[in-house]
């Protein structure tokens, strides 16, 4: 999932990314409010968050400005001050949910993944399909309640693919949402994430949970049991 | 303020002096048609006959006026038969002034004639003579106009002397009572500059009853905004007081060389200490209490953002808030406090209920500035009774589970308590929590 970090306090940026990156999102970082509405524009994203002291264009304006073109990914805001007016206004003006400072780095990852897991159209943490079931708050998958080891990569693979059920993922969007910007991008390196899933997922060949659409991208498509918000 | 009272004035005075003029006009004119009227009775009275009958106008004229030249009194009689005749008086003047009239008919008019104006009555008679034929007459009798003109005039000078006059008196007495009638206000100013200059602390001074609601409000307001900074610098003085004992204890642990998880376990606890601190003493500082003279807050405006919002952030949840507001339900404060007390009320009951949270709000009098009681409940687990007192006591958390957001009933304590209010936790109709607060009416009399 690739994330953008809207943060002018230097440290509290790099802290914020690294804990982000370390639990496999792909970070965006921007210092200020018009570097932050440049990417917003122009990257796709899956998720942000938003300080709402910023200088120079504030936070608010941020938001409202990204949700006025139709940028309508999941927005959490950070709120030193805490007050509810400033809450009301941030969710007024186009967020999703907000963490006052000081935070526990837990509480924004836990709050980001239900964010992003909302979105897709998913309200509860844990994803079943069928025999496939994953956590989203712990980051574990189970198969016919076997559990199942991934590596991070190769979870953020099936989380994509996942939260985007039935839809047809080209490689490209793949790439984008799983690395950062400046990362060396190589879809070969995709078809191995996608063939270790199988083998992994899937040894006996039975459930074939991935298609691969020849020219298209990769469609999960194993059956959803009880999603319960679609 | 005078220059209204001169403009309404000149408009009083200028229209009661046009209508005393009117009526000296017509009163003037009617006297003077019943003059003309008269002589043209007196002269049919001083009438002869003629051999025939026919009117004749004799030489000794009722009026001495009649002969003497230039008299001022002119008459002119002419018959349908031919008769003229015209009084001594008109010698050398031109009788142009005549009309004839059908008998019963008169007409008064104002003609000039040789250079001067004169006050004509033509009046027609008819005239029975002794062989039974109609005659018909018209007497013209004019009287000049001149005198009558001058007596006007000398009525209209003396009339607007005497209004303008009175104009000139009224002004300077209404000017004399404004300026007494607003001495207190000057005062009152005088009062406020020596408050300014710091050389006293409040208005105090004998002011009339009119002013007395006004010097109220003004020393409530100075003594509230006195009270604010006071409780501004308390507040930081407390708070820098308070930070020195977890930063010891930081640094203490720094330099004692302790080992890094034990350093990190005591970071992590000073760091929780201190944002409490920061906290209680930010919302001790800004809450600005009962703000004398305070704005009334809509409530249900409020009630409804707040469960906007919380409807979006809980939206996994899902929770259903059922807002029961009253339209007349207002808070007396800063839209910041109340805001607070719902916001945190509110999500608590997101929170902690299974899916219903309620909430109301009602004035508690009738009236301009009443009270507030507002509520809210949820159908969670509810609070055990034993625990009520705790979990209104600062930074004490009745779950720890859910991290990060602390249990906002303190904070709410605090603002209420700051408006003299009261807070009640019990068990609501929805089988969970029922927090209840009650604002009293503002009132300027702790001030």
């Amino acid at each position: 999932m690739r994330v953008l970090v809207v943060e002018d306090e230097a440290q509290l940026l790099e802290q914020l990314a690294g804990h982000l990156e370390d639990h496999g999102f792909a970070v965006e970082k921007a210092r200020d409010g018009e570097e932050g509405l440049y990417i917003g524009r122009e990257l796709p994203l899956d998720v942000a968050i938003v300080d709402l002291g910023l200088p120079g264009l504030g936070g608010i304006e941020l938001i409202r400005k990204l949700r006025a073109e139709g940028r309508d990914f999941p927005i959490l805001i950070l709120t030193a001050r805490g007050d509810w007016r400033d809450k009301v206004q941030g969710l007024e003006a186009g967020a999703d949910d907000y963490v006052v400072k000081p935070f526990h780095m837990e509480e924004v990852l836990a709050r980001i993944n239900a964010l992003v897991r909302r979105a897709a159209g998913w309200s509860q943490p844990r994803l079943r399909f069928g025999p496939l079931v994953i956590d989203t708050r712990a980051q574990e998958v189970w198969v016919d309640g076997r559990r199942v080891e991934l590596t991070g990569y190769e979870y953020r693979v099936l989380e994509y693919l996942t939260l985007h059920a039935g839809e047809v993922v080209s490689k490209t969007e793949l790439t984008e949402h799983l690395y950062a910007q400046d990362f060396d991008r190589d879809s070969n390196v995709l078809e191995v994430f996608v063939g270790r899933l199988r083998r992994k997922l899937d040894p006996d060949n039975r459930l074939q949970p991935i298609q691969t659409l020849r020219g298209r991208g990769y469609r999960f498509v194993l059956g959803e049991a009880s999603p319960a918000a679609r | 303020m005078l220059a209204v009272s001169f403009v309404v004035l000149a408009g009083f005075l200028g229209v009661a002096g046009v209508a005393l003029d009117q009526a000296f006009r017509r009163s003037a004119e009617t006297a003077l048609r019943e003059r003309l009227m008269g002589h043209v009775y007196a002269l049919l009275a001083a009438a002869d006959e003629d051999a025939r009958g026919r009117m004749v106008l004799p030489s000794a004229l009722p009026d001495p006026r009649f002969a003497n030249p230039d008299s001022g009194l002119y008459a002119v009689v002419v018959g349908s038969d031919g008769y003229q005749w015209q009084s001594p008086s008109l010698t050398g003047r031109s009788a142009d002034f005549l009309d004839p009239q059908p008998p019963g008919q008169r007409r008064y008019s104002r003609v000039a004639s040789d250079g001067q104006t004169l006050y004509v009555l033509n009046y027609g008679v008819s005239w029975e003579d002794d062989f039974g034929v109609q005659v018909r007459y018209t007497l013209a009798v004019a009287l000049d106009f001149e005198p009558v003109a001058a007596e006007m005039a000398a009525f209209r000078a003396s009339l607007w002397r005497w209004l303008g006059g009175l104009a000139v008196a009224l002004l300077l007495v209404q000017g004399l009572i404004v300026r007494w009638g607003l001495r207190p206000l000057r005062s009152v100013e005088q009062d406020l500059q020596r408050i300014e200059s710091g050389e006293a602390e409040r208005l105090e001074g004998a002011y009339p009853r009119e002013l007395q609601g006004l010097t109220r409000s003004l020393n409530a307001l100075i003594r509230s905004s006195r009270s604010s900074r006071e409780r501004y610098r308390n507040s930081l003085g407390n708070l820098a007081h308070s930070m020195k004992t977890p930063l010891a204890i930081l640094r203490n642990a720094a330099e004692s060389g302790a080992r890094s998880g034990e350093l990190r376990a005591v970071v992590l606890e000073q760091v929780l200490r201190m944002d409490e601190i920061v906290q209680h003493q930010l919302r001790r500082a800004a809450a600005s209490a009962q703000v004398a003279l305070g704005r009334a807050v809509a409530v249900a405006p409020v009630a409804d953002r707040i469960a906007r919002s919380l409807a979006r952030v809980y939206a996994d949840k899902p929770v259903d808030i059922a807002l029961e507001v009253q339209d007349g339900a207002r808070f007396f404060g800063d839209e910041g406090d109340l805001m607070e007390i719902l916001g945190n009320l509110m999500e608590n009951a997101c929170k902690y209920g299974r899916h219903r949270v309620r909430v109301g709000a009602h004035a508690l009098q009738a009236g301009r500035r009443p009270g507030l009681r507002l509520w809210v409940e949820d159908d969670g687990a509810g609070i055990e009774p034993h625990r009520h007192g705790e979990v209104l006591q600062r930074g004490r958390r009745l779950d720890e589970q859910q991290p990060g957001q602390g249990i906002g009933l303190s904070v709410v304590r605090e603002i209420v308590e700051a408006y003299q209010g009261r807070i009640r936790i019990s068990r609501g109709a929805l089988g969970g929590a029922r927090v209840e607060v009650e604002i009293p009416p503002p009132s300027l009399s702790q001030f």
